[in-house]
């Protein structure tokens, strides 16, 4: 026997209580959890079953289910979890409270917000949200898509929300995380499990994103490791965050399905990108087209399905720089030509050289400076302007 | 009868290092048996039941005694068929048929035939070249190998047919007309560049190849004509000096591949083993005494690995000292043997796993994270060594972009042959820009591109190996300029070279 007993608890857990949530709640649910065969879940739907929230907040709903249903045993156990979110720097809330996102917690118990939620860095801000989610198995096609509309939306000041898997919710989080709007992470396992594990590593994309002042979500406790039904359950978080789902690429059974008909549960817009018809990785984006959903066949459809309380907030962000640097370029001019023609697709340098007429030399010289710059990328497929090299006005 | 020792010199090669090997032979009284002592192999060891058959089959006399041959230095294992000669004149000698003073002054090296015919052996050529080395004014050789023989110069080849012949030269009963050298030969003509339609990036490639020897990466999906490049790039490749051309022979001569009567190809070689390469074929390996492998015997010339990231990485990375160093050193319990390997590297490969990553007619159906693993085969050490890596499109869409009409492998040849003249002047005769000096390579640059040339690299992460490399490619732009200093301009081009495409999932 350790000894600890739910007052105990209670104090302990103070220091990772977020904002406005009540430690003698937290420290209940934890305890109740934490025993075998009870999910937090199920308590949801029991609380549908039963009354709802008979009118209370969600919080003290909560407590009065589990109060005398928790010992000092599964204050001990409970206790045994909280190093281990510490360390990772996490702050938990629960479902109402200020510190929880409101959009997740719309219409609650209805709809299926998660009862606590971890969140290391920031939690994701209350302004406007897109979801980009799609496949891990991604072509070179879906992963450059999902990049140009996380980087235009996040440098519109609309955040991005997504799995943090890798492939498409990778190239989204990427893309997004440097940008006003800025990125987070929903985790299919808790905080301290690490997967995947080239994200999770030192110097890895989650690492950038809680640098850049993004965060990192979970529902589950911190050594949940990701098991498929897991990881297909925080499909529905990453639906409750955003204003708008955009589904990339995903194969006929993809995860993205899931998080698309959670989407629609809660009545929010979907959005697919028309995918390469022979490519298996397009079932799920065309399926949902076939079914009625938007196309997304450019950023400015995915800003314009944001409601439009959002879009008049989204508006007040600043601006990116973008356009004030626009007409400086180290490339000679006919080599500029062509790659502002063809953005945001890449040409291959074999063309660019042919096209231009000047000498393979002087080409790869410029593109070299252009790259130290920052100006042009080079892809397995060729060369391509970093930026929109004519920003649409206004 | 003759009781005296007689002595014969022959050579033992360990790899191409020549080493004097005296075979000495004394009669004693006894059972007329054949004692051959100071470690044979096994075909040393037939050589006595090949000599004594030639011997009497030719009607000379073999000692109805106990003969005892010692081959010495006696702690070196001697191996090969080619001290059949020295030893049967070194027991003609110790019986008295022929004399001794002529036998102790001999060098001599080839096998015998049953009917007494003296035959060339594997690795004719770097034997004479050995003799030569050695000190020897004359070596009797067979006949077959004396126009092989006539090739090395300051030595005087005595072509013997038989064991009449050996013993009359012997007798100075033989006059030994001068040799004409075998002819070098151009060989086949070589395809010419003008053939490759588009592809400039590729065709700068190859030309910065050529005239600074810097290896090079090819990445295509398959059919966009890399095998085509590398046959163009072996054709750009100045004609072989004829030391060279003996050099090249000679190792050829002992792995092998060559035989005494082919002519001395002044064409630099040309080698694409196939991916299933062992590391012992690639390198050179084998049992005993190491032979040369692929590495060596493309010395000089372009070594073509056609799917570099199909052949194990194991095999890839014995292939990281020799590129550096230009020879291949393999060490054996026995002995450490080193062959020359100063090649012209060129890898191909494609993109991913499929083929078809940056292909705008195919979508590319691989993993990301398949096709990160199937980069990383080549370990970074080796990329690091390939200097130019030149993305290829497929042939169709090069050819739908008509292309600028090529220019011909003679005027590119010319280009080429300046820009070498130019590097062995400033360095030494014979040095390439890739294998030239770090210190003095940077005495020839200016400091506002040594300035870039660091700050590329701050942005691509790379060794200092590679700061001293991508110099090297930009002194090879500056020499095709006609450029005495390396501008940033050139160092801005031999950066455009390494920086790999961002991966896909970024």
């Amino acid at each position: 026997m350790s000894g600890v007993t739910l007052r105990r608890l209670t104090r302990e857990v103070e220091e990772l209580a977020a904002r406005g949530t009540e430690p003698a709640v937290l420290a209940a649910l934890l305890a109740w959890t934490v025993r075998p065969r009870r999910t937090l879940e199920g308590l949801r739907r029991a609380l549908v079953a039963h009354r709802g929230t008979d009118g209370r907040p969600p919080a003290q709903a909560l407590l009065a289910a589990v109060r005398d249903h928790v010992d000092d045993s599964d204050a001990a156990a409970a206790s045994r979890l909280l190093p281990r979110w510490r360390a990772r720097g996490c702050r938990l809330s629960v479902v109402g409270d200020p510190g929880y996102p409101a959009r997740l917690a719309e219409a609650w118990p209805m709809t299926d917000g998660p009862v606590l939620l971890a969140a290391a860095g920031a939690g994701p801000p209350p302004g406007p949200t897109v979801a980009i989610v799609g496949a891990r198995n991604a072509s070179s096609y879906g992963t450059g898509i999902a990049a140009w509309l996380a980087e235009v939306a996040s440098a519109a000041g609309v955040h991005v929300v997504s799995g943090g898997a890798v492939g498409i919710d990778a190239a989204a989080h990427r893309a997004a995380l440097e940008g006003p709007g800025g990125t987070s992470v929903v985790l299919g396992c808790g905080h301290d499990v690490g997967y995947p594990r080239g994200h999770a590593g030192a110097g890895g994309l989650f690492e950038r994103i809680l640098v850049a002042g993004g965060g990192l979500l979970s529902e589950q406790l911190p050594a949940v490791p990701p098991k498929a039904g897991i990881v297909r359950a925080r499909n529905r978080i990453v639906a409750g965050l955003a204003d708008v789902v955009v589904v990339v690429e995903g194969g006929p059974r993809s995860g993205a399905l899931l998080t698309a008909g959670a989407a629609a549960e809660r009545g929010r817009p979907v959005l697919a990108v028309p995918g390469d018809i022979r490519v298996p990785g397009s079932a799920a984006p065309n399926r949902l087209l076939a079914e009625g959903v938007g196309a997304c066949t450019d950023p400015a459809d995915l800003l314009e399905a944001l409601p439009s309380d959002r879009v008049a907030a989204a508006a007040t962000v600043p601006q990116a720089p973008a356009g004030a640097s626009l007409p400086v370029t180290l490339l000679p001019s006919e080599v500029h030509r062509q790659l502002a023609r063809a953005w945001p697709r890449a040409v291959p340098g074999d063309v660019l050289i042919d096209r231009s007429g000047l000498p393979a030399g002087t080409v790869l010289a410029a593109l070299t400076r252009a790259q130290m710059a920052g100006e042009v990328v080079e892809r397995a497929d060729g060369f391509v302007l970093r930026r929109d090299p004519e920003p649409a006005a206004g | 009868m003759g009781r005296g020792l007689a002595v014969v010199r022959g050579i033992a090669l360990v790899g191409l290092r020549p080493l004097e090997v005296r075979v000495e032979a004394t009669c004693s009284p006894g059972l007329p048996v054949l004692k051959l002592v100071g470690l044979p192999d096994a075909a040393v060891r037939e050589a006595g039941e090949r000599v004594r058959t030639a011997i009497q089959r030719h009607g000379l006399r073999w000692p109805g005694e106990r003969v005892v041959v010692n081959l010495a230095p006696a702690d070196l294992p001697k191996v090969g068929s080619s001290f059949d000669l020295p030893l049967a004149i070194a027991v003609l000698a110790a019986t008295g048929q022929v004399p001794m003073a002529a036998a102790s002054r001999t060098w001599a090296c080839g096998e015998l035939g049953l009917d007494g015919s003296v035959r060339a052996v594997t690795g004719q050529l770097p034997l004479v070249a050995g003799a030569r080395q050695l000190g020897a004014r004359e070596l009797l050789v067979p006949a077959g190998a004396a126009a092989e023989a006539a090739l090395v110069t300051g030595l005087t080849p005595v072509p013997v047919t038989d064991l009449t012949e050996v013993v009359a030269a012997l007798e100075g009963r033989r006059r030994v007309a001068p040799l004409e050298p075998v002819r070098p030969c151009p060989g086949p003509a070589a395809p010419d560049l003008a053939d490759v339609r588009g592809q400039p990036l590729a065709r700068r490639a190859v030309e910065l190849a050529a005239a600074g020897g810097h290896h090079l990466l090819l990445t295509g999906p398959p059919g966009c004509g890399k095998t085509m490049l590398a046959e163009r790039l072996h054709g750009l490749l100045p004609d072989l000096t004829t030391d060279e051309a003996i050099e090249v022979a000679a190792i050829h001569s002992l792995a092998g591949e060559r035989r005494p009567d082919d002519p001395l190809r002044i064409r630099p070689p040309l080698r694409a083993p196939h991916q299933v390469v062992s590391a012992a074929a690639l390198v050179g390996g084998g049992a005993g005494v190491p032979r040369p492998g692929e590495l060596s015997l493309a010395h000089r010339g372009v070594l073509v690995l056609d799917e570099l990231l199909e052949i194990p990485r194991a095999v890839l990375d014995a292939l990281r000292q020799p590129l550096e160093r230009g020879e291949v050193v393999l060490s054996r319990a026995r002995a450490r043997i080193s062959y020359p390997g100063a090649v012209l590297l060129v890898g191909a490969t494609n993109p991913c796993p499929c083929g078809h990553l940056g292909d705008p007619r195919r979508a590319c159906t691989c993993r990301p994270d398949r096709i990160e693993r199937y980069r990383a085969r080549l370990s970074g050490p080796l990329l690091d060594r390939l200097d130019l890596q030149v993305p290829l499109q497929p042939v169709a869409r090069a050819a739908l972009v008509d292309g600028s009409p090529g220019e011909a492998t003679a005027v590119v040849a010319a280009r080429v042959a300046a820009a070498r003249t130019a590097a062995a002047e400033r360095w030494e005769p014979g040095r390439l820009n890739r294998d030239a000096d770090a210190a003095l390579l940077r005495r020839t640059t200016t400091r506002p591109a040594l300035a870039r040339l660091a700050a590329a690299l701050t942005g691509l992460g790379a060794s200092a190996r590679a700061f001293d490399r991508m110099l090297r490619v930009a002194r090879t732009i500056a020499d095709l300029e006609g450029r005495e200093v390396v501008g940033p301009g050139h160092v801005d081009e031999a950066v455009a070279y390494r920086l790999p495409p961002v991966p896909v999932s970024a």
